[in-house]
């Protein structure tokens, strides 16, 4: 394998079941060393793609490798997964169900239980070592869960939303133990459909809506690509200029204004008009998007119409668009 | 690879012989054992040693010479009171004051028609009064024969009838190899489906918890299957060699305690002729092993198929099925072990745990077949591990309805 290929590649990857199509021909590649956030709303194929990358599922299409190579070869010792759907042997005591999954990843028995019992001391759960995982509330079932995720040291940690599910305090732990991971040069790959979390988070985000990747890329590069349209402005003196061609309509937001252009306007023009107006201007700012505003502009059919698009009994849209931009 | 085999397997095997069910169905099981066998049988004796202290009278002057010895070798303690006029009232009166269990009264009647009065300070159990009738009338009768000059000692012991089996088919089979056969079946029918649903269950759970998807992102499904029913076999041998231990321990220090404390029970003495032999009691667990390996296979993939325990329950009626016909078979199988159809069905390897074990505890099974028998189950076993790994393997991840058979051929064929 060369040290240049990405972490993960996918490469026309669809999956059909029965008439529908879960995710179509998706083109992924995710740099090593990255935090990529997967985003869409429940039921837009996440999942789905992620259970590809695991090999819980065979591509229909296409082709998924993992570091250059073979992912049936790589995937057991170099890459930690949490499903979605968060499962434990309820039985077992916590520290044993932890050396347990990290046996399998190929640690030694020894080795596993040491750092089994490091992980739980620093999650605070020292004291429910030798407890059973049943008598663990959700919360700390989760945090389990994460350490026997990367008990092996994953080189790429695919995590299907990891945030929902925790209270504040534990999507904080959580968030700090992925940049940590991150700043060690882990890669990172994760699904959510919350959007403030993927802002804060993620160097380069995927979106994906009605099984279809809509937008990949950097996130400052797209953020840059995508700042258009939206001006903030805060100004004394004349008001006139603020009227124009160019102009869709005019929100008051924060005490400033926000003049939203109609497509393909340039904002130039209007900050000719102001300065020629005699206006003293406060500010004069092109608002930079939210992933929100972007992910509805590239897919706002999508968020609407995407009821029945999900691949379970959920229903897709209407918890999907509740989380965007409120969270 | 087997890294992962093994790390599967002491889960499985640490995870249910810690757990208390298997510690209480192990210990339990034995001590039930002992429970219902030394324990009523101890309790008899100790509450009866008093009632074996008898007198006796009588009333002839030719009876007591025999029935004494004969009351003796039964366990009691035999004083012999000499007839008078007020010997009842007597007797009675030591009887109450607890020096005697009782006292039987024998006279020329008797001698003819075998009655006698027994004065008892309770109510005797069964075995004490046949012993007790059974000494007086064995004594009466041999007295009067020897008057007419017969040889009474073997018609008396009972005679002896000699068999001989003149029938191909027949079969010889004695009664503790009527009973080693009998509960030997049912023993192996309960504790091969009690394994075997014990892997479907954990398969079952695995599926519907989700964490097979983290442990299948890590192995192969066929480790994870493997782990899976060799942990269980694990299991399932440590209970048996608990249970087989106990119960050695059982009849070699218990049965002995109770003919020393008991002696009028000395046909138990042939409970040691029920013993099995070591090599019954491997070929036992060699048609265990071989059953629960073919019959954890089937589990499995049926596990691996569902999504909830009433559809597992449905569908695991067909290995019920499998299970249920040689347990029908079993008895007249037992009594005529080589008729051309109980050969072949004690042949079919799904049957042969049960039906062959049926024949061959019964005896006089020829040891080709026996061979024959384990060698075509092990055939089984590497094709039921075949197909049913290979439903396993899509089963595991798959959720959504139940396959219908056509559905699961595809499966096999294309996993």
């Amino acid at each position: 394998m060369s040290e240049d290929s990405p972490a993960l590649r996918l490469k026309g990857v669809t999956k059909r079941f029965g008439e529908h199509t879960a995710v179509d021909s998706f083109d992924f590649e995710v740099p090593r060393g990255v935090i990529c956030g997967l985003l869409g709303p429940n039921g837009s194929g996440k999942t789905t793609s992620i259970r590809m990358i695991m090999g819980i599922l065979g591509p229909d299409e296409g082709s998924v490798s993992l570091f250059g190579q073979d992912p049936d070869v790589v995937r057991r010792a170099k890459v930690g997964y949490l499903p979605e759907e968060r499962g434990v042997y309820k039985k077992m005591k916590c520290l044993e169900l932890i050396t347990f999954l990290g046996e399998i990843r190929g640690l030694r028995r020894g080795e596993a239980r040491r750092r089994g019992g490091d992980w739980l001391d620093r999650m605070g759960l020292t004291d429910w070592a030798e407890k059973k995982v049943e008598d663990l509330s959700k919360g700390m079932q989760q945090k389990i869960q994460f350490i026997g995720t990367v008990i092996h040291e994953p080189e790429l940690l695919i995590l299907d939303e990891p945030f929902s599910g925790l209270d504040p305090i534990n999507q904080d732990v959580l968030e700090e133990i992925v940049r940590e991971y991150h700043a060690r040069g882990t890669t990172i790959v994760f699904s959510t459909h919350l959007m403030d979390q993927a802002e804060r988070l993620c160097e380069r985000v995927c979106l994906i809506s009605k099984s279809r990747k809509v937008l990949d890329g950097d996130l400052k590069e797209i953020k840059a690509a995508e700042r258009r349209g939206i001006v903030a402005v805060e100004f004394e003196g004349p008001d006139t200029w603020i009227q124009g061609p160019e102009i869709d309509r005019i929100e008051r937001k924060e005490g400033s204004l926000h003049l939203i252009l109609k497509d393909g306007q340039d904002h130039q023009h209007i900050l000719n008009r102001a300065v020629a107006s005699g206006a003293r201007i406060l500010r004069f700012d092109l608002i930079e998007p939210r992933l929100h505003e972007i992910f509805v502009r590239h897919a706002g059919e999508g968020l609407v119409g995407g009821a029945g698009m999900a691949d379970g009994p959920r229903s897709a849209s209407a918890d999907g668009l509740t989380h965007f931009g409120t969270a | 690879m087997w890294h992962n085999v093994i790390a599967v397997i002491r889960r499985e095997y640490l995870q249910r012989v810690r757990s208390k069910w298997f510690i209480a169905a192990t210990v339990a099981g034995p001590l039930l054992m002992a429970a219902v066998t030394v324990l009523p049988a101890w309790l008899a004796i100790q509450g009866e040693r008093d009632e074996f202290r008898l007198a006796i009278v009588d009333g002839t002057g030719v009876l007591s010479e025999r029935l004494v010895p004969r009351l003796e070798n039964g366990g009691f303690e035999v004083e012999e009171v000499r007839w008078h006029a007020d010997v009842v009232t007597e007797l009675r009166e030591r009887a109450n004051g607890g020096d005697l269990g009782g006292f039987i009264m024998v006279d020329e009647l008797t001698l003819e028609t075998g009655e006698a009065i027994y004065y008892s300070m309770d109510v005797p159990s069964g075995l004490r009064r046949v012993t007790v009738q059974t000494s007086i009338t064995r004594t009466a009768l041999e007295y009067q024969l020897e008057q007419r000059g017969v040889d009474a000692e073997g018609l008396m012991g009972g005679g002896a009838l000699e068999i001989e089996v003149i029938s191909e088919a027949g079969s010889d089979i004695t009664e503790v190899g009527f009973g080693l056969a009998y509960i030997g079946s049912f023993f192996l029918y309960m504790t091969i489906l009690l394994y075997a649903v014990a892997v479907m269950r954990a398969t079952l759970e695995e599926k519907t918890s989700r964490i097979v998807e983290v442990i299948i992102s890590a192995m192969r499904p066929w480790e994870l299957m493997l782990g899976k029913i060799v942990g269980v076999c694990a299991v399932s041998l440590t209970q048996m060699a608990i249970w087989i231990s106990a119960a050695a321990a059982l009849i070699a220090g218990g049965i002995p305690m109770i003919i020393a404390a008991r002696p009028e029970l000395t046909n138990l003495s042939s409970i040691g002729e029920i013993v099995p032999g070591i090599s019954l009691v491997i070929l036992f667990l060699g048609f265990f092993l071989f059953g629960f390996l073919m019959y954890s296979g089937l589990y499995a993939a049926v596990g691996a198929m569902c999504n909830t325990d009433e559809e597992a329950q449905q569908a695991q009626f067909p290995m019920i099925m499998l299970l249920i016909v040689p347990i029908l078979m079993v008895m007249p199988v037992i009594q005529e072990p080589n008729t051309p159809m109980a050969v072949w069905l004690s042949l079919f390897p799904l049957f042969s745990p049960i039906l062959m074990w049926a024949r061959v505890a019964g005896g006089g099974v020829p040891s080709w077949q026996v061979l024959l028998s384990f060698i075509l189950m092990a055939l089984m076993v590497w094709v039921i591990a075949w197909i049913a790994g290979r439903i396993y393997k899509v089963g595991i991840l798959m959720s959504g309805k139940r396959p219908t058979l056509p559905e699961l051929w595809r499966w096999v064929k294309e996993a």
